[in-house]
């Protein structure tokens, strides 16, 4: 029986190499491509036929989605704040959203299983907090590590532990994101390989846990895609509210 | 697990995942979000809009509708005075007529009962002449030559008066 993780594995399809940096086109990529394309392209189709006050069927599906996403921004980070940063957290659900999906195919790929990528645009959105932060408050934005209504006295336990807190935010949203998404295609694996080998009479029982996982795996790809989005916004918001 | 072991891809998954995403808001925040977003704020607008405007609507709605109930209820308490007014008109031109009506058949009646009193008195005074002709002639005739004049003249009389008696007792009965 294959590894429940071979899925994971990725497969060098065209081989970039630039000053000793490999920056090879591999399965990974593509199926993220697709995805990409997929929701790129309904948003220029949507467009490219003209935004109508009466929207149609796809226009509606994509206003449904921006609307989510803009009054889950307007929540957090507030509407006069928040409306420059909609566009961004939109692309981000969308493009979490779209790898999630994505990956579901079978034989594709779900580019969010890898750390290294999820942990970049962690690690990518708490610098932009510390952009933001600083860019807003100057060096006031150090008051973020005091939470409100604390004696003098706790101070200096209190900042290192701020720090740590605010250290551990980005750490917990690059493994929520790739855990969640490795947990349920190993889970995927591990039952199909199960149908796969077990005796006919035996083997349609893991098979139906499949198709039910399967429609797990899809709430659980929005569901992580909006948590992601979620979090970011509550960090930008904590960021420009300074608690 | 290769997301641990296959640490050579990860340069590449870094890079081509965040210049993806950069394209993709790139793309979307120039050319994709602007529109829809407008359509949104287009739309909102225009549901607060009209929800005001209807909200304006119902009022002025019930503002007229208030209105013309109070038109309403003094056009009803007018007719109502012009009514009892005309009512009382035709009741007092009614009395008027009935007592005019009245008065003048009361005239005729009176008028009747003149005349037919006046009829009467000629009608005596012709029978008295008549009947004094005859009876002058009728007792000549017997008497001749019998009686003097003064006896005529008595006898006339009697039998005058004795007609009279007997026509006011006829028109008695």
């Amino acid at each position: 029986m294959e590894s429940p993780l071979h899925h994971f594995e990725v497969h060098t399809i065209i081989p970039i190499h630039i000053g000793g940096l490999d920056l090879s086109i591999n399965n990974a990529v593509v199926a993220m491509w697709v995805g990409l394309a997929i929701v790129a392209g309904s948003f220029m189709l949507a467009v490219s036929r003209g935004v109508s006050p009466i929207p149609g069927k796809l226009q509606s599906i994509l206003e449904i989605s921006l609307e989510f996403i803009r009054s889950m921004v307007y929540e957090f980070i507030g509407e006069d704040e928040g409306k420059k940063y909609v566009p961004f957290i939109a692309s981000l659900f969308l493009f979490i959203l779209a790898c999630n999906l994505i990956g579901l195919i079978p034989g594709s790929y779900t580019i969010t299983s890898q750390l290294a990528v999820t942990g970049a645009f962690a690690v990518g959105i708490f610098i932009l907090t510390l952009v933001i932060g600083f860019g807003k408050h100057g060096m006031h934005f150090l008051g973020i590590l005091v939470p409100p209504g604390v004696p003098k006295i706790m101070i200096p336990l209190m900042v290192p532990i701020e720090i740590i807190s605010m250290l551990a935010r980005p750490i917990s949203l690059a493994v929520r994101l790739f855990a969640n998404m490795t947990a349920g295609h190993t889970v995927l694996a591990v039952l199909f390989g199960l149908a796969m080998t077990g005796p006919l009479w035996l083997g349609w029982l893991p098979f139906s846990f499949t198709i039910v996982i399967n429609g797990l795996e899809i709430a659980i790809a929005f569901i992580q895609a909006y948590i992601f989005t979620t979090l970011t916004c509550v960090y930008i918001g904590d960021v420009i509210k300074l608690h | 697990m290769p997301q641990f072991e296959q640490v050579s891809v990860f340069g590449s998954l870094i890079f081509w995942s965040v210049l993806s995403f950069g394209i993709l808001f790139f793309v979307l925040k120039k050319f994709a979000f602007p529109p829809i977003l407008e359509a949104l704020e287009m739309r909102e607008k225009k549901i607060r809009t009209d929800i005001e405007d209807s909200e304006r609507l119902k009022n002025e709605a019930q503002e007229i509708k208030r209105e013309l109930e109070e038109t309403l209820k003094a056009a009803h308490g007018k007719a109502e005075t012009i009514v009892q007014l005309a009512h009382d008109e035709s009741k007092k031109a009614q009395e008027k007529s009935l007592q005019e009506t009245e008065a003048k058949v009361r005239q005729i009646q009176k008028d009747a009962e003149q005349e037919v009193l006046n009829s009467r008195n000629k009608l005596l005074q012709e029978v008295r002449s008549y009947a004094a002709a005859l009876t002058i002639a009728s007792t000549e005739k017997f008497l001749k030559k019998a009686l003097g004049d003064e006896d005529k003249k008595k006898l006339v009389e009697e039998s005058i008066e004795q007609v009279v008696q007997e026509l006011e007792k006829r028109q008695r009965n």
